[in-house]
């Protein structure tokens, strides 16, 4: 085993992590903030409720978006030091303005909206998470910036082998840009349409307490599955004509591949310059997917008269659906990323030169520990998070008023 | 330019360890007793403020790579073994202090704890080697890569870790004194107290083999004020002892706030201009200014940082101001 693999391996595991909770944390947000500007504006306690239930899932799904990506920002240090030496110039500004204007502010707030129930008023409460969900679309927006910088690298010039930042609005002007943050962000939101609509499912299912509850929240959570499914698809398609022109080896070969191969041998020497067939298949199935979930449009009449929970069957679909976005999302992930192989930075730099100069053997033991430790906590946390999403919204930690009832003298409830 | 940078992401670094480092002592502090009520009590002191300190590392690495991209990759592959400690007991510490009252079983609470605890220690011992490795030089080669990590493994570098250790450990309890009703807070006052004089012996023990060390000694571009470090430190703790000795735990949490911001300050003016001293060859030391970013760059991100700053440190004061003074029963209980 190399260490270039090693490297390539560990940064996929945590990346894959990484995702899986950021998308329910950006989705679940945006529906949040609704759930409480509606509580905010009428005054009705049932808004209350389910911000507190649905804002309970959301606080145990961010730990582990906060714990993976703190990870993801020192690997590039750690194993990817030829990143930072020679496109860092350019790469870092964008991630060193996403750790400070958005997720700096959106964990600070977050602690605030927090421990803020029944001690701010509650305007600043819900300007509070109006501030997480805004700073996460700015995550998410940087994030995004500094990874279609490595799809397609413009704005800079090479001296001595380093790149240098030379205009930086080419990097928000990026073509791999926009269409790939719509597609990201419609597709974190679909994930959180179809993770609420399918944890109310499971309750109306099981006939628990609190049917309306859940019934607007399955509503809530198929409208915008609905609504998000269509944006998906649609940025998805939008993105093969920009990627297809800066970067024409990534689906497949054709003239302008053929013509880039032969510039790339002539000045980086011969070498496989076609990404590995994983990418492909990823997009196969992802698209496949996405058009499964496009059904969702076929529920909506349903929702007439609660025939899609008198007639049982859609609740079950909706449950068995629940692993497809997350699926979904990770073979996009792979399709836009190996894709990209053999570079990191695309026609710039190899991926071999970027990786670090460390021993193989302890990037070893790295790729284990990062990989077992991760995967334990994920695990854990998705157990955690089935737990509190079957307990239901009879008296969720969060929000609950203090100097109550004593949390740790709290019992078992019988359908937990 | 490339000065200013480096003392912001000093700056951010220090508030980092002053405010995440009393994050690792009261979870250093949780292995005390197993009273589940006086364990719960101490993470309700640090509630709100927890998700608002490690930010604050988040943002120094972020600044690290943005405006010092070469010092990122050397500085972090170059220490490895004790950056991924302390990676590791960050990523502990963040997920046991969110997720260890989620279950609502006692002997699931008590794991997530000792999850917790070992995390705390993971990273204040990181935290502390890297200090002690910058300060005894790197075997920096004239390819500009750091070569190997055993050089880490030196008794300097592992006192240097327990010596953070310990002044995390009197910075936890010296914040629960200053936060926790004032019932519970007169034991854990007593208890800071006496973890001063193990600090000092850390910090002396970790001054003793720094002198001894042939490396540090060749490292230190100004010895004076490297030889400052310790005697500051001294200074601080015993400031702190005796405000904890006199009821003040305010004034004894600023000094052991300072403990704690002090290393990152001296460490960095005492290895100034350089910033990896090479060990090997003294050509290949990598200074602050060839470190940093290109000019563009840095110009942009100061265009950013310039009005973002106050921002920054509003919100937070926002946060230690809403939810300022001891904890009582009104307290917010989620952690």
């Amino acid at each position: 085993m190399d260490t270039l693999l090693l490297a390539r391996l560990q940064f996929a595991t945590t990346t894959s992590i990484h995702f899986l909770f950021v998308v329910v944390t950006l989705g679940l947000v945006t529906l949040l903030v609704g759930l409480q500007t509606a509580w905010f504006l009428t005054g009705n306690p049932a808004w209350e409720r389910l911000t507190r239930f649905w804002g309970q899932l959301y606080v145990i799904n961010y730990v582990l978006g906060i714990a993976t990506g703190i990870v993801m920002e020192f690997q590039f240090g750690l194993n990817w030091s030829g990143l930072s030496r020679y496109v860092g110039n350019v790469f870092g500004a964008p991630l060193a303005i996403e750790t400070l204007v958005a997720f700096f502010l959106e964990s600070t707030f977050l602690g605030m909206w927090i421990f803020g129930w029944h001690r701010l008023r509650r305007g600043v409460h819900l300007a509070l998470l109006w501030g997480v969900a805004l700073t996460a679309y700015a995550s998410a927006f940087w994030i995004m910036v500094a990874n279609s910088w490595l799809q397609n690298p413009v704005g800079y010039e090479l001296r001595d082998g380093v790149a240098h930042l030379t205009d930086f609005t080419a990097l928000l002007t990026n073509p791999s840009l926009g269409m790939a943050f719509g597609h990201v962000v419609a597709a974190a939101l679909l994930t959180g349409g179809v993770l609420m609509a399918a944890v109310s499912a499971w309750h109306l299912i099981r006939r628990t307490p609190d049917f309306a509850l859940f019934r607007t929240s399955l509503r809530i959570g198929l409208v915008t599955a609905a609504i998000a499914v269509t944006l998906v698809q649609g940025f998805g398609f939008a993105q093969f004509g920009p990627v297809g022109q800066v970067q024409p080896t990534k689906f497949g070969g054709g003239p302008e591949a053929d013509a880039l191969v032969a510039e790339w041998t002539a000045r980086f020497g011969p070498g496989d310059y076609s990404p590995p067939v994983l990418s492909d298949v990823g997009l196969g199935f992802m698209i496949l997917i996405g058009f499964t979930l496009g059904c969702v449009w076929l529920l909506l009449p349903l929702l007439w008269r609660d025939w899609v929970i008198r007639l049982r069957f859609p609740l079950w679909l909706i449950l068995f659906a629940l692993p497809l976005p997350f699926v979904a999302v990770i073979l996009g992930w792979i399709a836009r990323e190996v894709g990209r192989q053999p570079w990191v930075a695309y026609g710039l730099l190899p991926t071999g030169q970027a990786v670090s100069g460390v021993d193989a053997g302890l990037m070893l033991a790295s790729l284990i520990g990062f990989s077992l430790l991760l995967g334990t906590l994920a695990v854990t946390n998705w157990t955690l998070l089935a737990r509190h999403a079957a307990r239901g919204a009879a008296d969720p930690a969060l929000g609950r008023p203090p100097g109550g009832r004593d949390d740790d003298a709290r019992p078992e409830p019988a359908f937990a | 330019m490339e000065l200013a940078w480096y003392a912001l992401l000093g700056l951010f670094f220090a508030t980092y360890l002053v405010l995440g480092g009393y994050d690792y002592g009261v979870g250093l502090l949780l292995a005390r007793g197993t009273d589940p009520a006086r364990r719960r009590a101490a993470l309700t002191a640090l509630g709100p403020f927890f998700l608002g300190n490690e930010v604050w590392l988040v943002a120094a690495v972020g600044i690290l790579f943005g405006a010092f991209p070469t010092l990122e990759g050397e500085l972090l592959s170059g220490f490895y073994p004790a950056v991924v400690g302390a990676l590791v007991g960050v990523i502990l510490v963040t997920a046991g202090v969110q997720l260890r009252s989620r279950p609502t079983a006692q002997a699931a609470r008590a794991r997530w704890d000792r999850v917790v605890v070992a995390g705390s220690a993971l990273a204040a011992l990181g935290w502390g080697a890297l200090l002690g490795g910058l300060l005894q030089g790197v075997p920096r080669h004239a390819d500009g890569h750091v070569a190997g990590v055993s050089h880490l493994f030196t008794p300097f570098a592992a006192a240097a870790g327990l010596a953070m250790l310990a002044l995390v450990a009197v910075h936890g309890a010296t914040f629960l004194t200053l936060r926790l009703p004032a019932a519970d807070a007169a034991a854990v006052g007593r208890l800071a107290r006496r973890l001063v004089p193990v600090a000092l012996a850390a910090v002396a023990t970790a001054t003793v083999l720094g002198l001894l060390s042939e490396r540090v000694r060749a490292a230190a571009a100004r010895p004076l004020v490297g030889v400052l470090l310790p005697l500051s430190l001294v200074a601080a703790l015993l400031v702190a002892r005796a405000a904890l000795g006199r009821g003040r735990p305010g004034v004894a949490f600023a000094a052991t706030g300072a403990a704690l911001a002090l290393p990152v300050a001296l460490v960095g003016a005492t290895l100034w201009p350089w910033v990896l001293v090479s060990t090997v060859d003294p050509a290949a030391s990598l200074s602050v200014a060839d470190a940093a970013a290109s000019g563009p760059t840095l110009r942009l991100l100061g265009w950013l940082a310039l009005p973002l700053l106050p921002a920054l440190l509003g919100f937070q004061a926002m946060c230690w101001w809403v939810f300022r003074g001891r904890t009582d029963g009104r307290a917010p209980v989620y952690w």
